[in-house]
């Protein structure tokens, strides 16, 4: 079962990706520690000479854990064929009690490198390495994140079992099914709808706003944050329903597969895409009081809102679109 | 004004053949005036020369420019502060077979984005200055030394650096062609342009062009 190219792809980027930073763990701590930019001593210039080498191998680390979660979801739903049950991720997920945890764990490596990734192109911008500090101590603290998520995989991926009966999308995403995503799943078409167009305008409102006025980058992130909450809610509650046209087929995950034309993707990439440079927007923040990043903060988090506003506003455009273009009547006159 | 603080260049370092090149540099060069490091081969004066240039950074120690550290700059910075700054005179010229000498001193001015036909005039108007309009169009190649020399020099000046570093610029020049340079070197003096060079030879390091005179040996200073 773990031979295969997709699992094999997600294993070696983890592994990968652990190993790079634990090769860059003795160096963040040396930095933490003798980083001082007003001494010419040689180990001072010898963290500046090496600092490239090891951002680069970090953002490196952080971009390929931005791919692997597209590649751990479409590899969830390409799996679900093998398994009895399955008829898309969910099934593929529940085939044992890692699925879920390692694809949550992968989703929050994702946005937390994302922030990473913002606060590294900051500090790149300026010319006195003002939060080489900041991104190292932040690099130490995500080495477990990833190591977590490598953890969880090897679970996930060295468990899976084909003999085993799983759980299809039906009994998770429906009505009757208690928790949250069965409360979801049940929220009536017309409130879900106007949560999702009130929710995802304030934050393409906010966003927008932050691009023009640069005056809100916390917000920015607030509002990334509860717009993929609601975005979520609403796939769930009724963008599903009309792409499956089936008033109770509820499942995030079926509109990923080749029998919806890929759908979901059209959906969840500019989401994601979104939610991430809405967290880079708010993660940079804290920085803008620094020097030398008194022009830098402001530049990047507006064109960061701007990338989230776009995100939010192509999800609206294509969830309205699904809509619109369904055969399925959910809401009568 | 460059300020160098403790400098010291090791190459190969840690190895079995590290090299000490420079030994705790400390000095100060004013701007406006022209300053040649003088010592023999080995003594460390191109290797100082290129971390006043930006070209190396120092193994310890600073190199201020006007106050602002440049030796310790990321790279994105170091370029710009080595297209716009300085202007680099190559003890070989270092200019590019194949092209004209107006494209060889048009070229480090490709990245500033100034619209072409004002290199051009610059460039034409750097020819005519040093005297060698008429050999614009020729392949570099086909240039003799003294004139290969000077599209380097002309090539150095298109971006209009504040600083000129010239390493052994005589070096490959008869007499003549050295006391041409010298002429050059005077009137660089008379504009105010800072001039930082290296050179053994007394024709240069003796002549009235050169304000100041700093001698090293063995990666030290050892008088000036």
């Amino acid at each position: 079962m773990i031979f295969q190219p997709a699992i094999i792809a997600l294993l070696s980027a983890s592994l990968v990706s652990v190993a790079m930073l634990l090769a860059a763990a003795p160096f963040a701590a040396q930095v933490i520690r003798h980083w001082d930019i007003a001494s010419g001593s040689e180990r001072q210039l010898r963290l500046e000479r090496r600092t490239y080498l090891f951002s680069t191998l970090t953002v490196f680390v952080m971009a390929t854990q931005l791919a692997a979660l597209l590649l751990f979801v479409f590899n969830a739903d390409k799996m679900s064929e093998m398994f009895v049950g399955a008829m898309c991720a969910v099934g593929t997920l529940n085939v044992n009690p890692y699925g879920f945890p390692a694809l949550i764990a992968q989703m929050t490596v994702f946005f937390l490198a994302a922030a990473w990734l913002a606060i590294n192109h900051i500090d790149t911008r300026a010319p006195d390495y003002p939060l080489v500090r900041v991104k190292y101590g932040a690099l130490l603290a995500l080495l477990p994140a990833v190591a977590l998520v490598l953890g969880l995989q090897l679970e996930y991926f060295l468990n899976l079992e084909a003999d085993v009966i799983t759980s299809c999308c039906g009994s998770l995403f429906s009505e009757d099914t208690k928790g949250l995503s069965g409360d979801l799943a049940a929220l009536p078409p017309v409130p879900a709808m106007a949560i999702f167009y009130v929710g995802m305008g304030a934050a393409i409102a906010i966003a927008a706003w932050h691009g023009l006025r640069r005056n809100a980058g916390y917000l920015v992130a607030l509002a990334s944050i509860a717009a993929f909450a609601v975005a979520i809610a609403g796939i769930l509650a009724f963008v599903s329903l009309y792409i499956y046209e089936h008033p109770h087929h509820h499942c995030p995950f079926c509109i990923l597969k080749p029998e919806y034309g890929h759908q979901g993707y059209l959906l969840y990439v500019p989401l994601f895409v979104a939610t991430a440079a809405g967290i880079g927007a708010g993660a940079i923040q804290p920085f803008r009081g620094i020097a030398s990043l008194r022009e830098v903060v402001p530049r990047v988090s507006a064109r960061l809102a701007t990338v989230a506003a776009t995100g939010f506003a192509l999800v609206v455009v294509v969830a309205t679109w699904m809509v619109l273009r369904s055969n399925l009547i959910l809401l009568e006159g | 004004m460059i300020e160098l603080r403790d400098v010291r260049k090791v190459f190969n370092e840690g190895q079995h053949n590290e090299y000490a090149a420079l030994s705790g540099i400390s000095l100060t060069i004013e701007p406006h005036r022209v300053t040649a490091l003088r010592g023999p081969s080995g003594s460390g004066k191109t290797t100082l020369l290129t971390l006043i240039g930006c070209l190396a950074r120092p193994t310890s120690g600073r190199v201020s420019l006007h106050g602002r550290d440049i030796s310790g700059l990321p790279e994105r910075f170091l370029t710009e502060i080595r297209r716009k700054t300085f202007g680099f005179v190559f003890q070989q010229f270092n200019l590019i077979k194949g092209m004209s000498a107006l494209e060889n001193i048009m070229l480090p001015a490709y990245p500033t984005g100034r619209p072409h036909k004002e290199l051009k005039a610059r460039a034409g108007s750097l020819l005519e200055r040093l005297r060698l309009s008429h050999r614009g169009g020729a392949k570099v190649e086909w240039l003799s030394g003294g004139e290969q020399q000077r599209v380097a020099i002309a090539r150095a000046l298109i971006n209009d650096p504040e600083v000129l570093i010239a390493d052994e610029p005589t070096a490959n020049l008869d007499t003549a062609l050295a006391k041409e340079f010298l002429a050059l070197l005077e009137r660089f003096g008379e504009e105010g342009r800072t001039v930082i060079l290296t050179s053994h030879d007394p024709l240069v390091v003796e002549s009235a062009a050169v304000h100041r005179v700093v001698d090293m040996r063995d990666g030290q200073i050892v008088s000036e």
